[in-house]
C-alpha cells in the first residue's frame, strides 16, 4: 500500500507535471477550471433559489394554515356557515376557526388580492402570533371596511396605513379601509385580513364560508377524526391535512423545479466532460514524457494519482469558485426575478439565501467528484499502457476499446428505449430522465466505433489535402472520438431542447388560436372570486354597438382531491355542440355526444392525475350536490395544469343555478372599431377599468411573450452547453495541432504551402464537426422525442405535436461547423508558428 | 497549386535552363546572430549534374543550417543559393515552397514519414502534392516502392516497419517525383549499422538514378565516403578533402 | 392587550344606556343581561375544600361587552355582543394560579348573554342560574368546573338600593347586587385528576355603561364571608397618583340588617407588597380595611395570584382568596381584587 515515501513521490511528480500543464496551457486550465465553476454554479444557484423561494412559500403557507390539526376546504363560492356551527358544537374539536379566504378583484388590475376573513377570537387559538400582530386594530377591524394589508400587499397595491382603496364585487366597486400594515414578519405574501362579519358582507358573501380550521381536542387520533369527519362534510367540502396542504402549493411547482435541476445537472456533467476531454487530451498530449517517467521509475499508481490530482485540482478551484457564483447568481435572481425562475408559480417577496452550508459543500463535493472521475479515467488508461508502446506512439489498441465500448453503448441505448417507456415516478419523469441519459452515454459510447467505421468508408478523393486530413483522423481515432464527443453531447442536448420548446411552442400557438377564434377577449380578473357579471351586465354588455356575437364563460374552481391543486371548472358554449365545437379536442374526430348525462370534456392532466376516461361517469360536487356527468372527450389545456373540465353554460346553470360569467370572447361587426367598443364596454361599469378586455391577437402575443420568458433560463442553458461543446472542440483541435508540428514541418519540407496545410486542418475541422453535428442531430432527435412524449407529458401531464425547427437547427448546425473549423485553423496557426525547420528537428 | 508535369521532362524545372549545373552557393554566408561568430563565410560551391557529394563537419559547425539554406528553408545573411539557375533569394515563400516541391526530395534524421498513411500513400505525397494523376501516379510509385524494395509492404502503415524500412519509405518518398536535387540530412543517424550500411547503398543507387544530383550530411566518414566526392564544413568554409568511394 | 384598552377607553366616553337614571331592579329580570349597557359582569369568587381538606380558591367570571360597530351588517358574525370569560382556581400545591380565558362574539348559538335569567355561556363554558341554583360548568385547557352554587340568603343591593356610586363624578355609577354565601358543591379536575369539593362562595353581577371616570386608575375590592353569616363588601377607586378616588361598601349581618357604607366610612391601608416574578408589578397583598365600625386584616391563601388575561379582558391584576381576620382572629374567607398596579386599567 501507500507508504509516506510513495506518497511524497506522487505528490512531487504530481507538483512537476501540474506546474508543466500550467506553464503550457493556462488558458485552457482556466477555461476547464471555469466550466466545472460554470455547472456547479447553475446547480447550487437553481438549488438556492428554489430552495429559498419554497422556504419562504412553506413558511408562509404554514402562516396561513396556522396550528391547524384539520382543515375543512370547500369550493370557492364556499358552504353554509351552519357547518361551522356544528363544528365548534362538536367536542371532538378543541377549536374551530371561520375563515372566508377570498381572492378579491381589484380594478385596474390584472393580479388579486387574497383576503382572509377570520374570527380573530377563534382564530387566536390556532395562530396566536396573528393576533398579536393586529394588536392594536382587533377591535377596530369589526368596521365593516377595515382591513389589514400584509407589507408586501401594501408594497405592490402602494398603500399606507389610513388609505382606502376599491375592490370590485359583481360588477361593482366597493372601497375598503386599511386600518393598518401588518410587520414584515408576519405574512410574506400579499393578503389582506378582515374580519370574518365584514368579508361576509362586503363580498356579498352573508351565511357563507369557505375554510375551517380545526384543532382536535388532545389525544384524538388525527387522521380517524379526519375520516370520520368527511362523512359529515357535503358534497365538495373537504376535510385535509395541514400538510397536504402546505404540501399541495409546492407540489405544483415540483415538476417545474426537478426540470431546473436536471438542466443544471447537465451543466455539471457537461464540465465533467470537458475536465475528461482535458485531461485525455493532456494525457495523450504528454504520452511520451509519460512513458518516460515511467521509464524513469515512477510506479503506475504513483502516476495514477498524479494525473487525477492534477483534475482534482482543477475541480476543487473550479467548485470553490462555482459555489461563491452560485450564491451571486441566486442573490441576484432573488432580487431582480423576486425568486421565480420563470414559470410564474413560485413568486415570492421576500425570500431570502440561506447560504446553507451542507448544499454548499456537496455542490463543492459533486463538481469534485465530477472532475476527479474526469481525471481518472484518462490516468488509469495513461498509467495502464506499456511505456514501451506510449515511446513508439499511435493508437494502435484504439479498436479494441472501441469495440468494447460500443458493446456498453449498444446496451445502454437498449436500457434508454426501456426507461422512456415507464410511467412517472411519484408525478415526476424519473425515468424519462434516466433515459436521457441512458441514451446519451450510450450514443457517445458508440462514437469511437461509428468514427472509425466513418472515417474507413470515407472515400479517396485524390485531394492530397483532404486524404491527408481523414487519414489524420483516422490515425488519432482516440482523439477525434473525443473532440467529436464534446460536440455531440453538447449538440444534441442543444438539439433535443431546441426541439422540445419549439414543438411546444408552435402547439402553444395553435391551441392559442384555435381557443382565441373570436376578435376580442375579455375577463375580469383572472383566478378571482369576487368580480363577475350578473345576466344584467352580460345583456348590458352584449348591447354594446359593434358586437355582432358575444359568448361569455364562467370559470370557478373545484377541488377533487385535497392532495391536489383545485380544478378549474369552464362553462362555455350555449350547447354541448356547440361546446365540442369550439374546443381543441384530442383525437378530434367528431365524438358523439352522451344522451344519457350530460358531457364535460376533461383536459389532458385529469386523465393522468385522476385516471377519467372517455366516457366515463364522472361526480361533481356542484352547489353541495353532487351531479353525474359523462366524460365526453378530452381536450388540450396549456393554461391550467392541474386541470380543468368543461361543460355547457346550460349544464352549470342546471346544476347550480348561476348564470353569471367572468369572461367573454366578442366578434364584432364589419368596420367596428376594437379601441371604440372596448370603451363603450368599459363604460357599461362603474369601474369598467378592471375587467381586461384585449383583442385576440394582443391576447395571442402577449401569451407567447410570456412562454418566451419562462423559457428563457433555458435557453440560456442551451447556450452554455454549446460553448462548452465548442471548447472542447478547440482544446482537441489546439492540442493536436501542438503534438503534429513536426509532421507540418515535414510537409513544409517536401512542398506543401503553409496555405494547405490550413485547409487540412479546416478539413479535419469541418469532417469532425460536420459527423458531429449530423450524429447530433439524429441523436438530439431522439431525444426530444424523449423529452415531448415522456418528459414533457409526464412533468405536466398536457400532449404537444413534435415539430422541428429546420431553420434554427441548420443555422445552429452550420455555426457550429464553421466554429470548429475556425478553431481547427487557429490552433493550425498557433502550431505552425514555430518554423517548420526547428519543428522537424524536434524528436518528437 | 500544383501543374501537370511534362513526365518526358522529368528533371526540368520551371523557369530554369538545362543547365548541367543543379545548384551553386556565390558567396553565401550565415550567423545565428550578430554577437556570435559567423557559422560560415563565403562559401563559393558548384554541384553539377549526376554528382552525389557528401558535407561532413562536428556537430554545431553549421551544417543542416547550411542544409536549410539549400532548400530555401532558411534565408543567407549575404550571396546566394540558384537551384537549377533560379536565385531562391528572388522567390517568395511559396514560389519557394512550389520550387522545392518539384527540384527537391528530403531525407531526415527522423525519418518524418506519417504513421497514419500506409507505405504507398506517404511514398505518394509529392506525387500528390504535384498532382500527378493516375495511372501515372501508381506507376511512378510502384517503380519507386520496387526500387527500394519495399512493394509488398506498400499497403502497411508507417508504424508496422523497422527503422530501416522506415528510411527507406522516405528515400523513396524523396525521390518519387525525380528531383533536380536530393538532401540527406544524417539519415542514418536513427539506424543500427547494418540498416545503416544498406540505406546508404540504397540512397547512392537511388539518388543516380533518379535524381539530379545529391547532397548527404553526415558526421561520419564511413558514410560519406559513399559520396563521389566529400567536403568538410569548418569554421568558416568548406573544404574540400577528397573524392568519396 | 394594549390595544384592547385603548379601544375599551373609547367606548366607555360613548353615550349608552346610563345607570345615573336609575331605576329598581326587578327580579328574576335583572339576574339576565342587559344587552343595551357597554359593560356587564357575573362574577363568582370562593373558597373550596376538597376531600382531602386541602383549601382552594376559585373564580368564574364571565364579561359581557357591547362594542361600537355597524350592526346594520346582516352577517351572523357581527360582533353586537362580545362574551368574555375568566376562571382561575388558587392552589397552594401549585403555588400559583390555574387560569383560562376565552373571548367570544355573541352569535349562532355559540356564546350569549340572556336576557330574563342568568344565563351566560360561550363554546363549552357556562353559568346559569334556575330555581336559586347556579351552575357553573367549565372545561379549561388543562383545569374544569363542575359546580353547584345554591343560595342562602337574599340578594344584597350594593349602594342606593343597588345603584352604585364608582366615583365623585355623579355619571360614574353601575347596577350592582351581590349573593354572598352561596353553597357550592361540585368537582373540580386539575389536570386529569378529579376532586370532589364543598365551599362557599360570592356572587357578583354589575353592568353599566360608564364605570370609572377619566382619572381613575384601578380599584381595590373586597368580598368576604364573614362565619358569623354576615357579609363584606368593599372597594375603593384610586387615581393615577395612587390617591383614593372614591370608596365604598357594604356590610350584612346574619340576620339581613344591610349598611351602606359612606367614602369616610372605608379605608383601605396596604401592607406587605409582593413583586410578581412574571411581570415585575408589585401587588401589596396583605391589607387592613377598615369598613365601618370593623377593622380586618387580609392575608392571602398564597402571594401569588396574578390574573393575566390579556388575551381577553386585557388586564393583568392580583385577584385572589384570603383569609379576613380581627384581631388576629380568624373570621372569615373571601377575595380580594387589586387592578391598576402595573398600568392604569381600562375597562371594556
Amino acid at each position: 500500500m501507500n507508504t509516506p515515501r510513495d506518497a511524497r513521490g506522487a505528490f512531487a511528480i504530481w507538483r512537476v507535471l501540474l506546474l508543466a500543464q500550467f506553464r503550457e496551457s493556462p488558458a485552457r486550465l482556466t477555461v476547464t477550471v471555469l466550466a466545472i465553476a460554470l455547472g456547479v454554479a447553475l446547480g447550487a444557484a437553481v438549488y438556492l433559489v428554489n430552495g429559498a423561494a419554497l422556504n419562504e412559500f412553506g413558511s408562509a403557507t404554514k402562516r396561513l394554515v396556522g396550528e391547524a390539526d384539520v382543515i375543512v376546504r370547500g369550493p370557492r363560492e364556499g358552504f353554509s356557515e351552519r357547518l361551522f356551527t356544528q363544528l365548534a358544537e362538536d367536542t371532538t374539536f378543541g377549536a374551530a376557526s371561520p375563515v372566508l379566504e377570498l381572492e378579491v378583484a381589484l380594478p385596474g388590475q390584472r393580479d388579486t388580492l387574497k383576503v382572509l376573513g377570520v374570527d380573530m377570537f377563534r382564530a387566536a387559538a390556532l395562530q396566536p402570533a396573528l393576533v398579536g400582530e393586529i394588536g392594536e386594530g382587533l377591535y377596530a377591524l369589526f368596521q365593516p371596511d377595515s382591513i389589514y394589508l400584509s407589507s408586501s400587499a401594501a408594497r405592490e397595491l402602494k398603500l399606507r396605513r389610513g388609505d382606502t382603496f376599491a375592490v370590485i364585487v359583481g360588477s361593482t366597486p366597493k372601497t375598503l379601509h386599511v386600518l393598518g400594515i401588518l410587520s414584515e414578519g408576519s405574512y410574506s405574501q400579499a393578503l389582506g385580513l378582515m374580519d370574518i362579519a365584514s368579508a361576509q358582507w362586503t363580498f356579498n358573501q352573508i351565511g357563507r364560508l369557505n375554510r375551517i380550521d380545526l384543532r382536535l381536542q388532545p389525544g384524538r387520533d388525527i387522521d380517524v377524526a379526519r375520516r370520520d369527519l368527511q362523512q359529515r362534510l357535503p358534497a365538495g367540502v373537504l376535510a385535509v391535512a395541514p400538510q397536504v396542504e402546505r404540501d399541495r402549493a409546492v407540489s405544483v411547482t415540483r415538476a417545474y423545479r426537478i426540470n431546473l435541476n436536471m438542466l443544471a445537472l447537465v451543466a455539471l456533467l457537461a464540465g465533467a466532460f470537458l475536465v475528461f476531454s482535458t485531461q485525455s487530451l493532456a494525457v495523450l498530449r504528454r504520452r511520451r514524457s509519460l512513458a518516460l517517467l515511467r521509464a524513469l521509475g515512477v510506479t503506475r499508481g504513483q502516476l495514477q494519482r498524479a494525473l487525477v490530482g492534477e483534475g482534482a485540482v482543477l475541480g476543487v478551484l473550479g467548485s470553490f469558485l462555482g459555489v461563491l457564483l452560485g450564491l451571486g447568481f441566486a442573490v441576484a435572481v432573488l432580487q431582480l426575478l423576486t425568486g421565480d425562475l420563470g414559470n410564474g408559480q413560485l413568486r415570492v417577496v421576500g425570500a431570502s439565501i440561506r447560504a446553507a452550508p451542507l448544499p454548499l459543500l456537496a455542490f463543492f463535493v459533486m463538481g469534485t467528484v465530477a472532475a476527479g472521475v474526469g481525471a481518472w479515467l484518462p490516468a488509469r488508461a495513461a498509467a495502464r499502457r506499456p511505456p514501451a508502446r506510449s515511446l513508439k506512439g499511435g493508437d494502435g489498441d484504439y479498436t479494441a476499446v472501441a469495440r468494447y465500448s460500443a458493446s456498453i453503448g449498444v446496451a445502454l441505448l437498449g436500457l434508454g428505449a426501456l426507461l422512456s417507456q415507464l410511467p412517472a415516478l411519484r408525478g415526476l419523469p424519473v425515468f424519462g430522465y434516466a433515459a436521457i441519459a441512458s441514451l446519451l452515454f450510450g450514443a457517445v459510447l458508440l462514437v469511437p466505433t461509428l468514427t472509425v467505421k466513418a472515417l474507413s468508408v470515407a472515400p479517396r478523393t485524390r485531394r492530397i489535402v483532404l486524404d491527408t486530413a481523414v487519414a489524420q483522423l483516422r490515425e488519432n481515432v482516440a482523439l477525434s472520438a473525443l473532440s467529436l464527443a464534446s460536440i455531440i453531447v453538447s449538440f444534441s442536448l442543444m438539439v433535443a431542447m431546441a426541439i422540445m420548446v419549439y414543438s411546444f411552442r408552435v402547439s402553444f400557438d395553435q391551441w392559442l388560436v384555435k381557443l382565441l377564434p373570436a376578435d376580442m377577449q375579455l375577463r375580469e380578473p383572472l383566478g378571482n372570486d369576487t368580480a363577475y357579471w350578473s345576466a344584467a351586465d352580460q345583456s348590458r354588455l352584449a348591447a354594446v354597438k359593434g358586437i355582432s356575437r358575444i359568448d361569455f364563460r364562467r370559470t370557478r374552481q373545484l377541488l377533487l382531491d385535497p392532495a391536489r391543486a383545485p380544478v378549474t371548472l369552464i362553462a362555455r358554449g350555449a350547447t354541448a355542440t356547440q361546446t365540442a365545437n369550439e374546443l381543441p379536442l384530442i383525437g378530434a374526430g367528431t365524438q358523439l355526444l352522451p344522451t344519457n348525462a350530460e358531457p364535460v370534456w376533461i383536459s389532458e392532466s385529469l386523465q393522468d392525475l385522476y385516471g377519467y376516461k372517455l366516457g366515463d361517469k364522472i361526480r361533481l360536487p356542484l352547489d353541495g350536490r353532487l351531479h353525474t356527468y359523462t366524460v365526453a372527450g378530452m381536450w388540450r389545456d396549456y393554461a391550467r395544469t392541474s386541470g380543468s373540465l368543461v361543460m355547457s353554460r346550460s349544464a352549470y346553470r342546471d346544476a347550480t343555478g348561476d348564470d353569471s360569467a367572468n369572461e367573454g370572447s366578442i366578434w364584432l361587426n364589419v368596420g367596428a372599431d376594437a379601441g371604440v367598443v372596448e370603451a363603450a364596454m368599459r363604460a357599461r361599469f362603474p369601474r369598467g377599468d378592471s375587467i381586461e378586455i384585449l383583442t385576440s391577437t394582443a391576447l395571442r402575443d402577449r401569451s407567447l411573450r410570456i412562454f418566451d420568458h419562462a423559457f428563457a433560463i433555458t435557453y440560456a442553458l442551451e447556450a452554455i452547453a454549446v460553448i462548452i461543446g465548442l471548447m472542447g472542440v478547440s482544446f482537441a483541435a489546439s492540442s493536436t495541432a501542438l503534438a503534429r508540428r513536426a509532421e507540418f514541418g515535414m510537409l513544409r519540407h517536401i512542398g506543401m504551402l503553409r496555405r494547405q496545410i490550413i485547409e487540412m486542418l479546416a478539413g479535419e475541422g469541418i469532417i469532425t464537426s460536420a459527423f458531429g453535428v449530423a450524429y447530433g442531430l439524429i441523436l438530439g432527435t431522439a431525444l426530444s422525442l424523449v423529452l415531448v412524449y415522456v418528459v414533457n407529458r409526464q412533468s405536466f401531464n398536457w400532449s404537444i405535436d413534435l415539430a422541428v425547427p429546420a431553420w434554427q437547427l441548420m443555422v445552429l448546425s452550420v455555426t457550429l461547423i464553421v466554429a470548429a473549423a475556425v478553431t481547427a485553423i487557429w490552433s493550425g496557426r498557433a502550431a505552425m508558428s514555430q518554423d517548420a525547420v526547428r519543428a522537424v528537428r524536434e524528436d518528437c | 497549386m500544383p501543374r501537370e508535369v511534362d513526365w518526358t521532362q522529368p528533371l526540368s524545372v520551371e523557369g530554369a535552363s538545362a543547365d548541367p549545373v543543379v545548384l551553386r552557393l556565390e558567396r553565401l554566408s550565415k550567423r545565428y546572430s550578430a554577437d556570435r561568430p559567423a557559422l560560415f563565410e563565403g562559401i563559393d560551391l558548384e554541384l553539377r549534374q549526376g554528382e552525389y557529394l557528401a558535407v561532413m563537419g562536428e556537430s554545431g559547425v553549421g551544417k543542416s543550417t547550411l542544409l536549410n539554406l539549400l532548400a530555401g528553408l532558411d534565408q543567407p545573411d549575404s550571396g546566394r543559393v540558384l537551384l537549377g539557375g533560379v536565385d531562391l533569394s528572388a522567390l517568395d515563400d511559396d514560389g519557394v515552397t512550389l520550387l522545392r516541391r518539384r527540384a527537391v526530395g528530403f531525407v531526415f534524421q527522423a525519418f518524418h514519414v506519417l504513421p497514419y498513411l500506409s507505405v504507398e500513400q506517404n511514398v505518394a505525397l509529392p506525387l500528390d502534392l504535384l498532382g500527378v494523376r493516375e495511372p501515372e501516379r501508381s506507376r511512378r510509385t510502384t517503380e519507386m516502392l520496387t526500387a527500394v524494395g519495399l512493394a509488398p509492404l506498400a499497403l502497411r502503415y508507417a508504424r508496422e516497419l523497422s527503422g530501416g524500412e522506415v528510411q527507406r519509405v522516405a528515400i523513396a518518398r524523396a525521390l518519387v517525383h525525380r528531383p533536380r536535387l536530393l538532401l540527406a540530412d544524417e539519415p542514418t543517424g536513427n539506424l543500427d549499422a547494418r540498416s545503416a550500411a544498406q540505406t546508404l547503398t540504397l540512397l547512392r543507387e537511388q539518388v543516380k538514378a533518379n535524381a539530379g544530383a545529391g547532397i548527404l550530411i553526415t558526421h561520419s566518414r564511413t558514410a560519406a565516403e559513399t559520396a563521389d566526392r566529400i567536403l568538410v564544413l569548418e569554421a568558416g568554409g568548406l573544404r574540400s578533402l577528397g573524392p568519396g568511394r | 392587550m394594549r390595544s384592547l384598552r385603548t379601544t375599551w377607553t373609547a367606548w366607555v366616553f360613548l353615550a349608552m344606556a346610563n345607570v345615573a337614571t336609575g331605576r329598581p331592579l326587578v327580579f328574576p329580570a335583572d339576574y339576565g343581561s342587559h344587552p343595551e349597557f357597554r359593560t356587564e359582569w357575573w362574577y363568582v369568587t370562593g373558597w373550596l375544600t376538597t376531600d382531602s381538606g386541602a383549601p382552594l380558591g376559585f373564580q368564574i367570571t364571565f364579561f359581557r361587552s357591547k362594542p361600537d360597530i355597524d350592526a346594520s351588517n346582516p352577517s351572523a358574525f357581527t360582533p353586537r355582543q362580545l362574551v368574555i370569560a375568566h376562571c382561575a382556581i388558587s392552589d397552594p400545591k401549585r403555588g400559583r394560579l390555574w387560569q383560562d380565558q376565552r373571548i367570544r362574539r355573541a352569535g349562532l348559538g355559540l356564546a350569549d348573554a340572556a336576557s330574563g335569567d342568568t344565563d351566560v355561556w360561550l363554546d363549552h363554558w357556562s353559568l346559569k342560574r334556575h330555581d336559586g341554583v347556579y351552575t357553573a360548568k367549565i372545561a379549561a385547557e388543562d383545569f374544569s368546573f363542575d359546580l353547584t352554587l345554591s343560595e342562602s340568603q337574599s340578594v344584597l343591593l350594593n349602594g342606593d338600593a343597588g345603584v352604585s356610586r364608582k366615583g365623585p363624578d355623579k355619571e360614574s355609577t353601575s347596577y350592582y347586587y351581590s349573593l354572598p354565601h352561596l353553597h357550592v358543591s361540585g368537582e373540580i379536575t386539575r389536570q386529569g385528576s378529579a376532586d370532589r369539593v364543598t365551599g362557599e362562595a360570592w356572587f357578583d353581577h354589575e353592568w353599566s355603561s360608564q364605570y370609572l371616570d377619566a382619572e381613575a386608575a384601578g380599584w381595590d375590592w373586597i368580598g368576604i364571608n364573614l362565619d358569623d353569616g354576615s357579609a363584606l363588601m368593599a372597594f375603593r377607586i384610586r387615581g393615577v397618583q395612587g390617591e383614593q378616588r372614591w370608596s365604598g361598601g357594604s356590610l350584612r349581618d346574619a340576620a339581613g340588617n344591610l349598611q351602606i357604607l359612606q367614602p369616610s366610612q372605608v379605608e383601605f391601608r396596604a401592607g406587605r407588597r409582593w413583586v410578581s416574578p412574571r411581570t415585575g408589578i408589585r401587588y401589596p397583598v396583605q391589607w387592613s380595611v377598615r369598613a365601618g365600625a370593623r377593622q380586618i386584616d387580609l392575608l392571602p391563601l398564597i402571594d401569588d395570584q396574578e390574573n393575566d388575561t390579556r388575551l381577553s379582558t386585557g388586564a393583568i391584576y392580583w385577584e385572589g382568596a384570603v383569609r379576613a381576620y380581627e384581631q388576629e382572629h380568624l373570621v372569615g374567607r373571601g377575595y380580594l381584587e387589586l387592578t391598576g398596579y402595573g398600568e392604569r386599567l381600562r375597562i371594556r
